[in-house]
């Protein structure tokens, strides 16, 4: 029987420690084992077969650490730990009902946004293990000892994209149930589940005691074979030895609590030993067995957030979304990433529980887009996030560089779309909204969309992915057109619910649309879609009486304890008739009347911003404004800077104000052209990751009037070459904190002289000095950002 | 896990650049912001253990590997041992930072500043810890020094991270160009010596930066 028949079905066991043992055998700290494939083969092969002899049903060849980043002959050790596994399993006469693993450990870095290796290189990383161990004749991939679960996800990819052997996958929590990187339980076991691994559980960390409630809470959430491989208790150091002090027998003891939580495959980790496994094997082969079941639980996740859908609805922000919003437009054509960013994070604090995302756009490249819009929305939310476009490309790269289990947005009936959507579904995972649309159109009744949505279910099942994984949209659409229509979706909502125990979706202010007044009836439908068994609803959260209803309906349904969130969002609250009489202007207390050139010199940010409207709309030119209250303003700021009477905090301020007046330039202006001064680009250099001083230069040459390409932390002189001459720049800013990044600053110059001459480049950062910027060529050397905006100004002659 | 140690607001106003009295509703606000979300929302790890060593020259030997510094050298004369320690306050700080960015150059200046402030808090914690072991076992303790600090080039950031096996044990890891991430992380050496010797300079006296240092204590 292969590995994939038994698993689930009877008692298996893995091996234990392996790096103690070659401890004992003279290994030295911070020598790597791997290399004894080669140089000490016969004690690796002893080590495994000791296993094997214990009873082991899955032994890992001795290649935890064996990637690139540590050696140059990767394929080589791994065929030798392969090789040497299967002779040791051949030796024990295990041939028949025991699994030689191809063992793959984390890589050791941190995957991009937050770390320097990209997902993709992750994945080509484990890639090349995993291939030379299939080749070698590996029967199963065991992932272990994951302290992050996005490190996994690639891992799992690179063996479903090398290999067809069974995928087993074990982290490293803490007591509190946390990873290292801030992933919790049920996030990580719904993301590996969505990922179609074979098996998954915990291994390392601490003694089979402690493991128990972990092992608890992945049992209540998960529907697949659960292993458990703990350590011979919590490691102590001893001089400068490692040991452990849980016995063998004490070890089976808790072993044998944790097997009836409904547990599969057991074995050990750090500090045990063959003694250890041949005990376990003895102690839980006679106990009862309980196959997985499965728990129809549905979580959507991010790398440290899980929203369970079902138990109560939930909020999916709608705002990242240009369609009909000017402004948005423009942000996606001048890959104004942040505007996006602030969009998502106003909703969070709003109450989103969920991000939609849609960057769907004619005129740019969707695809790259949607992964770079991914990317660093999670890199400053951990709201799980909604991949919603209809570009298969788009949606693939988005699902893959995701980091846990997206929501999808969306497939429908047709078969042409469920052909093209359905397998990445499968592939990587995902919560699915289906629409009840098909070649036939949008069914006008409920029985129709009831229809369409059961085909949608029978689809789901042929490509195996979970039925508890489907949310069925209800579609809303105008009361304004059709009178009926909101009366059809309420019972289309009503009947996924208790037709299918399914869940829905509702784009809620679709309902409204033509009419004035939509929020009133926007919100008294999200409410009655709620009271029809709605599970999501798609609506702007910074919308007041969208989250008025919402809130409400909690509190009213017993879903808010206490009416605790209510509480919190409402303690405040002004009543509507105190509301109409006051005019209700809340900001007037911060700034109260300020000209804008004050609240910019004193940085009061919201005050900046409402007497730069006032000025617009007192019919002033923005641009007038800008030069005569809003540069002088900053400049009298900058310059006591440099004098020493003001201090960065202060500077910082000041530009935060100018910033917010801006803004509503920006906002007031949008899709038309706008005058600047120069465009300039900033970067810190390659091999660099810090970029505050970066930021605040920044935010400085844009309030005198610069564009500034950022092009971000961490680039090479390749990118900043190729960015200065595609807009023909003519100040390229440089920085560096490191004396050793110094060197790529140093690449980087050099680079442009010789492709792009006429371009002038300014450096700064911790280390920097004029006689360092002299020394590596540069053209200046700016102490802070004031210097860099006097820098510029003298370039562009302003 | 929250912080378990006090962010000094003090410290935090020298990182952040706040030396003088600066008459702003907000300022303050931000300090607490910031001081109080890290604090909630710090997950620390640390792993630290002690290992024999030999000065010769300007090199420290530990585990068949050397480290070049005459100024760790000159730290570590007449130690017999040494504890490595690697310390990080978790990946939430460099989030908040992002986070921060997006609203405020102010608060995301603030909140670098009180993470800086935060992992010094919590490794003067975890040093005081050490201290105090070894002065049980008759051991007295020398300033802690880190790589990247004086003469101690940053590529001996590896002798840590394979030594301590630190990735795996509180989840810092290192970049190619030998930069810890999470960001708010450091990793140090602490000479035990069994002599009491007077104190050795430690701090920006010592420091080869402090003349153009912005944060430099003499200057402020």
């Amino acid at each position: 029987m292969t590995l994939k028949e038994r698993l689930g079905k009877e008692w298996l066991f893995c091996d234990g420690g392996t790096g103690t043992i070659l401890q004992e055998l003279g290994l030295k700290g911070g020598e790597l084992p791997e290399l004894w494939n080669l140089t000490r083969p016969g004690d690796i092969r002893a080590l495994n077969r000791g296993y094997f002899e214990a009873g082991s049903n899955i032994v890992n060849a001795n290649m935890f650490g064996a990637n690139r980043f540590k050696f140059d002959n990767v394929t080589e050790i791994v065929t030798a730990a392969v090789k040497l596994c299967q002779e040791a399993r051949h030796e024990a006469g295990r041939d028949d009902d025991a699994y030689v693993a191809i063992d793959i450990g984390p890589t050791g870095k941190l995957l991009a946004p937050m770390g320097d290796l990209p997902f993709n290189e992750a994945v080509e990383v484990f890639s090349e293990e995993i291939r030379a161990g299939a080749r070698a004749g590996a029967d199963v991939v065991v992932i272990e000892t994951m302290s992050d679960a996005y490190e996994a996800k690639a891992a799992v990819i690179a063996a479903h994209e090398v290999c067809d052997l069974p995928v087993i996958v074990t982290c490293v929590y803490d007591d509190s149930g946390k990873l290292l990187t801030g992933g919790g339980i049920e996030g990580t076991v719904a993301m590996l589940e969505g990922l179609k691994v074979d098996a998954l559980g915990v291994n390392c960390g601490f003694g089979p005691d402690k493991m128990l409630p972990i092992v608890k809470r992945i049992a209540d959430c998960c529907s697949l074979p659960i292993v458990v491989n703990p350590n011979a208790g919590l490691p102590r150091t001893e001089g400068s030895r490692t040991v452990f002090d849980v016995m063998p027998d004490e070890f089976c003891e808790v072993m044998k609590e944790i097997a009836k939580l409904g547990v599969h495959v057991m074995g050990g980790c750090c500090g045990t030993t063959p003694e250890y496994i041949s005990k376990l094997v003895e102690t839980i082969k006679p106990l009862p067995f309980t196959e997985p079941v499965r728990k129809h639980r549905t979580y959507v996740t991010s790398s440290s957030a899980c929203v369970e859908i079902g138990p109560k609805p939930v909020i999916i922000g709608e705002r990242i979304n240009p369609t009909g919003k000017k402004r948005f437009k423009q942000a996606l054509r001048d890959n104004d990433v942040d505007y996006i960013l602030t969009e998502g994070l106003n909703q969070e604090e709003a109450g989103a529980d969920i991000l939609d995302v849609n960057v769907g756009l004619p005129e740019i490249d969707e695809p790259a887009m949607m992964e770079s819009i991914v990317l660093s929305l999670q890199s400053v939310t951990t709201l799980p996030l909604q991949i919603d476009t209809t570009d298969i490309e788009a949606l693939e790269r988005g699902l893959r560089i995701y980091n846990g289990k997206p929501m999808i947005n969306s497939v429908n009936g047709k078969q042409e779309v469920i052909e093209a959507v359905m397998p990445l579904v499968a592939k990587y995972g995902g919560v699915l909204v289906g629409l009840p649309i098909d070649e036939a159109g949008i069914p006008e009744t409920s029985d129709g969309r009831i229809a369409v949505a059961k085909k949608i279910y029978e689809a789901a099942d042929r490509y195996g992915i979970p039925r508890e994984d489907i949310v069925i949209d209800g579609l809303a659409m105008t009361i304004s057109s059709d009178p009926g229509s909101a009366v059809t979706t309420l019972d289309t909502v009503r009947r996924i619910r208790d037709e299918f125990h399914g869940y829905s979706i509702l784009g809620v202010s679709n309902i409204s649309f033509g009419l004035p007044a939509r929020e009133l009836v926007n919100s008294h439908f999200l409410t009655m879609a709620m009271q029809n068994g709605l599970s999501c609803a798609i609506i702007n959260p910074c919308n007041g009486p969208m989250m008025v209803s919402y809130r409400s309906f909690l509190a009213l349904m017993n879903l808010d304890p206490q009416c605790s969130e209510f509480i919190a969002a409402y303690a405040d609250y002004v009543p509507g008739a105190a509301t109409a009489s006051t005019g209700a202007k809340k900001d007037v207390a911060a700034g109260g009347t300020l000209t804008l050139a004050e609240a910019i010199e004193r940085g009061v940010t919201g005050r900046a911003a409402e007497a730069m409207r006032e000025e617009i709309d007192a019919g002033k030119e923005p641009l007038e404004v800008i030069n005569n209250d809003l540069i002088p303003a900053l400049d009298k700021v900058g310059k006591g800077f440099e004098a020493g009477t003001i201090f960065l905090p202060q500077l910082l301020m000041s530009a935060d104000a100018a910033k917010a007046a801006f803004d509503v330039v920006k906002q007031k202006m949008a899709g038309k052209p706008r005058t600047v001064k120069g465009k300039v680009i900033l970067a810190t250099v390659k091999g660099d990751i810090h970029d505050i001083g970066k930021n605040i230069v920044k935010v400085m040459l844009e309030n005198y009037g610069y564009d500034v390409v950022d092009l971000g932390k961490d680039v090479p002189p390749e990118v900043i070459v190729e960015a200065a001459i595609r807009d023909d720049i003519k100040v390229v800013g440089l920085s560096a904190l490191m004396t050793t990044t110094v060197v790529s600053m140093e690449e980087t110059i050099k680079l442009l002289r010789e492709k792009k001459p006429d371009t002038k480049v300014v450096v700064g950062g911790a280390v920097m000095t004029q006689e360092y910027a002299d020394q590596i060529g540069a053209d200046a050397y700016s102490k802070d950002a004031m210097q860099t905006v006097r820098y510029c100004d003298t370039v562009f002659g302003v | 896990m929250p912080l378990g140690a006090e962010i000094p607001v003090r410290e935090v106003k020298r990182y952040w650049g706040y030396y003088g009295p600066i008459e702003h509703p907000e300022a303050d606000s931000y300090i607490a912001e910031a001081v109080s979300a890290l604090e909630k929302e710090s997950d620390p790890h640390h792993i630290y253990k002690a290992f024999p060593i030999e000065v010769e020259g300007d090199t420290v030997r530990i585990e068949s590997r050397t480290l070049e510094s005459a100024a760790l050298a000159r730290n570590l004369t007449g130690c017999t041992k040494a504890v490595l320690f690697a310390a990080t306050i978790g990946p939430a700080c460099d989030r908040l930072v992002k986070r921060a960015n997006l609203k405020s150059y102010t608060l995301m200046s603030c909140y670098q500043a009180a993470g800086a402030a935060a992992i010094e808090a919590y490794c003067d914690k975890l040093n005081d810890k050490i201290c105090e072991e070894a002065r049980a076992e008759g051991l007295y303790p020398r300033p802690r020094f880190s790589p990247g600090y004086g003469d101690l080039a940053i590529e001996n950031q590896k002798t840590w991270f394979e030594l301590l096996n630190i990735t795996k044990n509180t989840g810092i890891t290192l970049t190619d160009s030998y930069l810890m991430v999470p960001t708010k992380s450091v990793t140090a050496i602490i000479g035990l010596s069994p002599v009491n010797t007077p104190c050795i300079r430690q701090g920006c006296e010592n420091c080869n930066m402090s003349s153009t240092c912005e944060y430099s204590r003499e200057r402020n």
